[in-house]
């Protein structure tokens, strides 16, 4: 019987000459690892803010929602597409919504994928979500995509407003291996780390944002 | 990719004529953006040599990482397929289109789907193909290939961009401005993200602790190819495949650093298997095609497959001086500047690849860019070495009768210092015919290249070697004399 | 006085032999006594760089047993040194004895500057020149050899001597050996490039180490730019009456 594609791969591979596996020094660690709370949220800000990012720290929930108010006046908000995780969960934004004259959608309003990328793909001015963490070593936030947190959300409006306790800051992308893979047996289907906007210079180099993704990313720091 | 690797001197006179002086103009402002985000590393050096160590691991232990891999991607819930070659990964992919009556796909940035034709094979069973990378997407329309490795369309000019949205994707306003032409393009594959119901991408890193998948971008169009589309396809060549996480995000700030200038890109995605029965997004299915197209047969050379090594960070191109003289067409398939001179000969085989690892000086800028420390003047000896002595995993051209017989003159002479001597001196009055004020403008017929532009200086009549014996003997008649006085 | 054995690379020899005679020059001035092993050809580089393995063996155990003694060897020339350096090494790697013998003499071969600067410890030849001039990053002595400094410190320790900066110093100048005859076009605008940087820097003459890269810019520079001045370091320091009859 012929051999199947993987097996005579496989063999092949196996049958090839081996050479000694080098030994590995110690692996490099980034300066953030050793920051204090206060350092790691500078670092974090200067890093975002230098891809383009745009950062607002906020003491409480209170003026968090009051941030939100301004940048939706400021952007013109008329509809937006709110994730269902814990921290936005926790905001209330359907309240918060009627309050400043805004219509608040969430995934779970819809029961099809269809449906749901027809209002995260038209109807919406921007995507309000949670982040599972912020990285200092270069202003990233962690999501993990799940019922409560799609993926369309952060990705499809033009903006994306990210809403993070600053006790989700961590110094380097070790430690967030370390909380959501390390062991783990059910891993999210999606992990994903976002950076400032959406951006490109494929043509003749000159960088612009909000290729195919968000134009404009703000990220609320929440906390003392 | 229609390959015209022995092209390679035409295409690359043509290329010369254009003059690229925005790649050399470019060049240094490229360099300081890489070494400045290099330095954001304690030690630059030490994170360089440890990427090396991860991919030189990963290449000696490629069969039992790819099983590590598959097993872990398989009890994440996705489904792996193995294909010897183009027409097996190609075939299979179309056949997964057809059974789920797919009528167009969005495709993310991938050198692997190039490698293996995808897009041809897809259109030609009535599968559209769109690719979605802002790049990938001017020159899938203008019909060329790339001319970079990370900006495909670089060196198109604007108004060729303009022209073409205008007849391709109904640009209203004519404009030069690069951003608005990125909206237009923005706006046009927006709607064929939102109805896509299967994405293709490549897979920037494979994690064969945890079946995790990566991708790593500015844009947002490989999330987006993972996020709408009920069926996702992560096409990955075989010598992807990293240990562990913490590898796999090293690696991703060296790529990051080396590629753009950048910490991190704006979007890193990794993948654990297929959607969550009870999330609204991302594909039903995920399916990784694992593709090998020559690289089992490469890995059985223990220099050559240091070459599998490369993360595709482009770092070479930029640094090369040959590359910023010729752009990237000349190279002619899919890989171009030095990190396609080392791959595309092992993937195409030596004999028609020639020019590819003989069309450099050996200056090294390349190998001591590379974060994932491949010797790519090592490997362009080693192929030409390969030539000399025929190997038949590498394809191989037999050497000229001519070179052949030189080489062996010339180490009978070298070795035999009389005769060497006496070659010099048998040869010169031939080199010598006709110097002017000492240069020579010509010798013979030979070495016509060189005389284009250049004099050489004539042959010296008389050799240092032999003015040292002349020295000497002034010297000891000298002390003879000295004595008898 | 200390012995040191020259290795003259077969270009110098058969082109720039005074080249071979500064060197000379300046070992003797650095207060080491020079000695030439008359039975010295070639490093092998050709050999090895045409894929010619076997051959660039034989060439490699021939100098080997020409330079095994010698406590220290000294060349006008990065390629080559790197050629014994780096290649030898490797190339004999499958004949313990000649491995170790090449390993070996890895450790005692130097290029001329490095030999001058970090083991002699001298950095003024007492050579004088008014004027402006530039250095070429030859890739060997840069990359290879990781000389740098070297040749920089000799340069500036020259009384009246500017050391002007050179854009794109270390960009390769376009030579490589048989590169420059088979993509002649390439290595033209490589060389045009080089030659462009050197006349913007306003330096009165280029300086470089290699003799391959003199060969290749001054060949250049003899067609179309005959007045501009291109020198090996050894002949700018050994400042010897001209014993060339050519404009190099």
């Amino acid at each position: 019987m012929k051999q199947s594609a993987r097996d005579e791969i496989l063999s092949k591979l196996k049958a090839a000459p081996r050479k000694p596996i080098p030994s590995r020094p110690g692996r490099p660690v980034l300066r953030e690892i050793s920051l204090t709370p206060g350092e790691l949220i500078e670092s974090f800000s200067k890093n975002l803010s230098q891809e383009g990012g745009i950062v607002h720290r906020v003491k409480d929930r209170r003026e968090a929602l009051e941030k939100l108010s301004q940048i939706a006046k400021a952007e013109g908000l008329k509809k937006v597409m709110v994730s269902t995780d814990d921290v936005i969960a926790s905001l209330n934004l359907s309240a918060w919504g009627k309050e400043n004259d805004l219509r608040v959608i969430t995934s779970q309003d819809f029961d099809s994928r269809d449906s749901f990328k027809d209002a995260v793909f038209e109807e919406v001015d921007a995507g309000i979500t949670g982040a599972d963490f912020a990285v200092a070593e270069s202003g990233t936030l962690g999501l993990i995509h799940d019922k409560d947190q799609a993926r369309l959300t952060s990705l499809a409006p033009i903006l994306h407003v990210a809403i993070v306790p600053v006790e989700r800051m961590v110094g380097v992308y070790e430690q967030v291996i370390e909380k959501i893979f390390r062991g783990k047996k059910n891993l999210p289907s999606q992990f994903c780390f976002i950076t400032g906007p959406s951006m490109t210079g494929d043509i003749r180099g000159v960088p612009f944002k909000g290729m195919h993704g968000p134009r404009k990313i703000i990220v609320i720091l929440v906390g003392e | 990719m229609e390959v015209k690797t022995e092209q390679f001197s035409e295409i690359a006179r043509e290329e010369l004529r254009k003059a690229y002086t925005f790649l050399k103009a470019g060049a240094n402002f490229v360099r300081m953006r890489r070494e400045a985000a290099l330095s954001t590393f304690p030690d630059a050096a030490a994170a360089q040599a440890y990427g090396a160590i991860i991919r030189a691991e990963a290449i000696s232990r490629l069969p039992e990482l790819l099983e590590e891999f598959e097993k872990n991607a398989l009890s994440n819930g996705a489904k792996v397929f193995w294909a010897r070659d183009a027409t097996e990964a190609s075939q299979y992919i179309v056949g997964l289109a057809k059974e789920r009556g797919i009528k167009y796909v969005t495709k993310g940035k991938s050198m692997v789907t190039e490698e293996i034709g995808l897009n041809e094979v897809l259109e030609k069973n009535g599968v559209k193909t769109w690719e979605t990378d802002l790049g990938e997407f001017i020159i899938q329309l203008l019909g060329v290939t790339p001319f970079h490795i990370v900006g495909p369309a670089i060196n198109i000019p604007v108004e060729k961009v303009r022209d073409l949205f205008m007849e391709k994707i109904d640009l209203k306003e004519p404009t030069l401005d690069p951003v608005q032409l990125g909206h237009a393009a923005r706006i046009f594959l927006r709607d064929k993200f939102h109805r896509v119901e299967m994405g293709i991408v490549g897979v920037n890193v494979a994690v064969a602790e945890t079946g995790t998948i990566l991708n790593v971008e500015n844009e947002g169009n490989i999330r987006f190819s993972k996020s709408s589309p009920r069926t996702q396809i992560s096409v990955m060549s075989l010598e992807k495949v990293v240990p562990t996480l913490e590898d796999a995000l090293h690696l991703v700030r060296l790529l990051c650093r080396n590629c753009t200038a950048q910490k991190l890109s704006a979007y890193v995605s990794m993948d654990n298997g297929p959607k969550k029965s009870d999330e609204i997004d991302g594909p039903e299915e995920l399916i990784v095609v694992i593709v090998d197209n020559g690289r089992s047969r490469i890995y059985q050379d223990e220099i050559a497959r240091g070459a599998m090594r490369c993360i595709r960070c482009g770092a070479c191109l930029s640094g090369c001086p040959v590359y910023r003289q010729i752009g990237g067409y000349a190279y002619g398939w899919v890989y171009s500047g030095p990190m396609g001179q080392v791959l595309n000969p092992l993937l195409l085989g030596l004999e028609r690849t020639q020019d590819l690892y003989r069309a450099t000086t050996l200056c090294g800028s390349c190998k001591s860019i590379c974060p994932a420390g491949i010797d790519h003047p090592g490997l362009f000896l080693h192929y030409r070495a390969k030539d000399v002595s025929g190997d038949a995993i590498l394809q191989t051209r037999k050497p000229p009768m001519m070179e052949r017989i030189f080489f062996r003159l010339w180490t009978w002479a070298v070795t035999r210092h009389r005769m060497w001597n006496w070659g010099v001196r048998f040869v010169r009055p031939f080199v010598n015919k006709q110097p002017h004020e000492g240069m020579l403008r010509e010798v013979g017929g030979l070495f016509k290249g060189w005389f284009r532009s250049r004099d050489l200086p004539s042959m010296a009549k008389k050799t240092f070697h032999d003015r040292w014996i002349e020295m000497q003997k002034e010297n000891s008649e000298g002390r003879n004399q000295n004595e008898r006085e | 006085m200390d012995t040191v054995s020259i290795f003259i690379p077969c270009m110098v020899d058969l082109f720039l032999p005074h080249i071979g005679e500064a060197t000379v020059s300046l070992l003797r001035r650095a207060g080491a006594r020079p000695i030439y092993h008359i039975e010295q050809t070639c490093c092998g580089q050709p050999a090895i760089n045409a894929g010619y393995r076997e051959q660039a063996k034989k060439a490699a155990k021939h100098f080997i047993q020409v330079f095994g003694d010698d406590e220290e060897v000294v060349s006008p020339s990065g390629s080559c040194v790197c050629m014994v350096k780096y290649h030898y090494p490797e190339l004999l790697a499958e004949e313990p004895e000649w491995r170790s013998r090449a390993e070996e003499l890895s450790l005692r071969i130097y290029e001329l500057s490095q030999y001058l600067v970090d083991i002699v410890r001298i950095e003024d030849v007492g050579a004088s020149f008014e004027g402006k001039v530039a250095y070429h990053e030859s890739c060997h002595i840069l990359r290879g050899l990781g000389v740098s400094e070297q040749p920089k410190k000799l340069i500036r320790a020259v009384k009246g001597t500017q050391l002007v900066p050179l854009n794109a110093a270390d960009t390769c100048c376009g030579f490589g050996g048989e590169f420059a005859n088979r993509y002649p076009d390439i290595s033209e605008s490589m060389v045009r490039d080089k030659v462009g940087d050197y006349i913007s820097s306003g330096a009165d003459v280029l300086l470089l180490c290699e003799p391959g890269c003199l060969l290749n810019i001054g060949g250049f520079l003899s067609r179309s730019h005959p007045g501009k001045k291109v020198m090996h370091l050894a002949s700018f320091l050994a400042q010897h009456q001209e014993t060339t009859n050519h404009r190099l």
